[in-house]
């Protein structure tokens, strides 16, 4: 069984091919504008990295906020159902997942069988999300892939206390006017993103075992901060964070 | 007799200088780092204006950021809160207004005054940038227009673009695909006022609000979020007489004249 996930997000398009449960190949692109051509190019390249054809994979699924402009998907499927399956499959002890995607947060409450429990979505507002982080990195001309290199130097970080990214984003602008250094400004975002996100799982109370997913999970700087207000033990996805949608919708059957 | 009313805020500081109940003088800056220095030089601003010497001021109140500091360093005799302040002011311009809508740069806030003037109720958003004056001048720069162009151009609108989320960032984010996808910017600017307006119209209805309504602080000179809030309230807004930004400074002055020209 060959099945490909593809995820089309706000801000990023992945795919993951799955042979049975091996991850064959996997690529994530930044859409701008053509979304159609680029889904295309982007399922096209992940073949090839698999060395595959269109005509070898028994499964495409799309998943994600343009699930529907996937070209000759076998059938669409929501995000949660998606990172539900990916953590029943791979982490079966989790019962909490976080995803913290570009621009959304996104924590479902799992049963003994991986079904949905209860789930808690917030795609309205940018606070937390993946797309404040980066705000926030890029004022301070910093790659956001450095992230975890620039927090570690922090010595004293700062208090961020505005939860709107707008406000968050002038509060961080008057940290550099008051001389404080990248890294100090930027742990200070990170725990004030953990704040955040820990804010907004609250309501699910305690999961002895969960998992972060999401482009922000790649982040220790924000992962450590925020496993230090969730107790339980954090469980790591076992591959790119960012991938558990398009591998959670690889591992779906067609059930029509 | 002249009194004095100083207004610090977050992102500019005003000053007012009355005589004889009339506004004889006013002046506004950008803030300085701190409150006191700022009280200092818009006061001095508004005193030059005057053609007066700091001892003509027989009473001042400050309110805003660091009003008690402004108190301590001797530049103000008492503080007042912004929210009395403002209420007051506006119910000296126009003493039948019950509503007060000021929408500032960091802030909105919507201020319910009794008949005589006094604080009824408010509610505020300083959580959220979207219904402030901080939302216009992200969506400014999407639209590579100024603040001042935005009101007259979004009134040229015939079918404002639809926005579909609230966030500011999610909002610009919307901005910028309507315009790739070659939507005329009087639109967009029209979709932009109109989500402004929705924002603050479910800031008025948290409160009992009642007519007659004014809209103050730097938004009020926007045009076009004017006449949406208008068409939503089903209420003409009270004109401002003076400039819509001073009113917090205003009513400290004249709260300033109340209780120092009667002892």
């Amino acid at each position: 069984m060959i099945a490909m996930g593809c995820d089309i997000g706000s801000l990023f398009a992945k795919a993951a091919i799955l042979e049975d449960d091996r991850l064959r190949a996997s690529r994530i692109v930044r859409t701008t504008g053509n979304i159609g051509r680029e889904i295309d190019a982007l399922i096209d390249a992940t073949l090839a990295d698999a060395a595959l054809t269109r005509d070898d994979l028994d499964l495409l699924v799309g998943a994600g906020a343009g699930a529907d402009l996937v070209p000759g998907a076998s059938f669409c499927e929501n995000e949660t159902t998606c990172l539900a399956a990916a953590c029943a499959y791979f982490l079966p002890d989790v019962r909490l997942l976080i995803d913290i995607g570009g621009q959304s947060i996104t924590a479902l409450l799992l049963d003994d069988e991986g079904e949905i429990a209860s789930l808690m979505r917030n795609d309205k507002c940018a606070s937390g999300s993946g797309r404040f982080l980066e705000m926030m990195s890029r004022k301070l001309l910093i790659d956001i892939t450095d992230i975890d290199a620039i927090v570690d130097q922090a010595t004293a970080p700062v208090s961020i206390s505005n939860q709107c990214a707008v406000f968050a984003e002038s509060e961080a602008i008057s940290h550099v006017n008051e001389n404080e250094t990248p890294a100090d400004i930027l742990a200070g975002i990170c725990r004030a993103v953990a704040n955040i996100v820990a804010a907004q799982c609250r309501r699910f109370g305690l999961a002895e075992h969960y998992t972060l997913t999401g482009g922000v999970a790649r982040f220790r700087s924000v992962t450590d901060r925020l496993g230090d207000k969730l107790s339980g033990a954090h469980h790591r996805f076992p591959f790119d964070p960012r991938l558990a949608t398009a591998i959670g919708a690889a591992l779906l059957l067609d059930e029509d | 007799m002249m009194f004095a009313g100083i207004d610090v805020g977050s992102l500019t500081a005003e000053a007012v200088v009355l005589r004889n109940g009339d506004l004889l003088a006013h002046a506004t800056m950008s803030v300085l780092p701190n409150p006191v220095d700022s009280a200092r030089e818009v006061l001095g601003r508004a005193l030059a204006e005057a053609h007066a010497a700091p001892a003509e001021i027989r009473y001042s109140i400050s309110t805003g950021y660091g009003r008690e500091k402004i108190v301590d360093a001797g530049l103000a005799q008492e503080n007042v809160s912004e929210i009395s302040c403002h209420g007051y002011g506006a119910h000296c311009l126009a003493p039948n207004v019950r509503t007060v809508i000021d929408i500032g740069g960091q802030d909105a806030k919507v201020i319910r005054l009794t008949p005589e003037g006094e604080l009824q109720d408010f509610v505020m958003n300083d959580k959220c940038a979207a219904g402030t004056g901080h939302f216009l001048e992200l969506m400014c720069r999407a639209l590579d227009v100024t603040l001042d162009e935005l009101g007259p151009l979004a009134l040229q609108s015939r079918r404002p673009a639809e926005m579909s989320n609230r966030c500011s960032i999610y909002v610009e984010t919307e901005v910028i695909h309507y315009l790739q996808r070659g939507v005329p910017k009087v639109d967009v600017a029209g979709g932009i006022n109109r989500s402004m307006a929705e924002r603050v119209l479910a800031l008025v209805r948290r409160v009992k609000w009642e007519s007659e309504v004014m809209l103050t602080g730097g938004v009020a000179k926007n045009p076009a979020v004017k006449a949406e809030l208008e068409k939503m309230l089903g209420v003409r807004m009270r004109p401002v007489k003076i400039d819509p930004q001073i009113i917090g400074a205003y009513g400290a002055a004249r709260l300033a004249q109340r209780k120092g020209g009667a002892s």
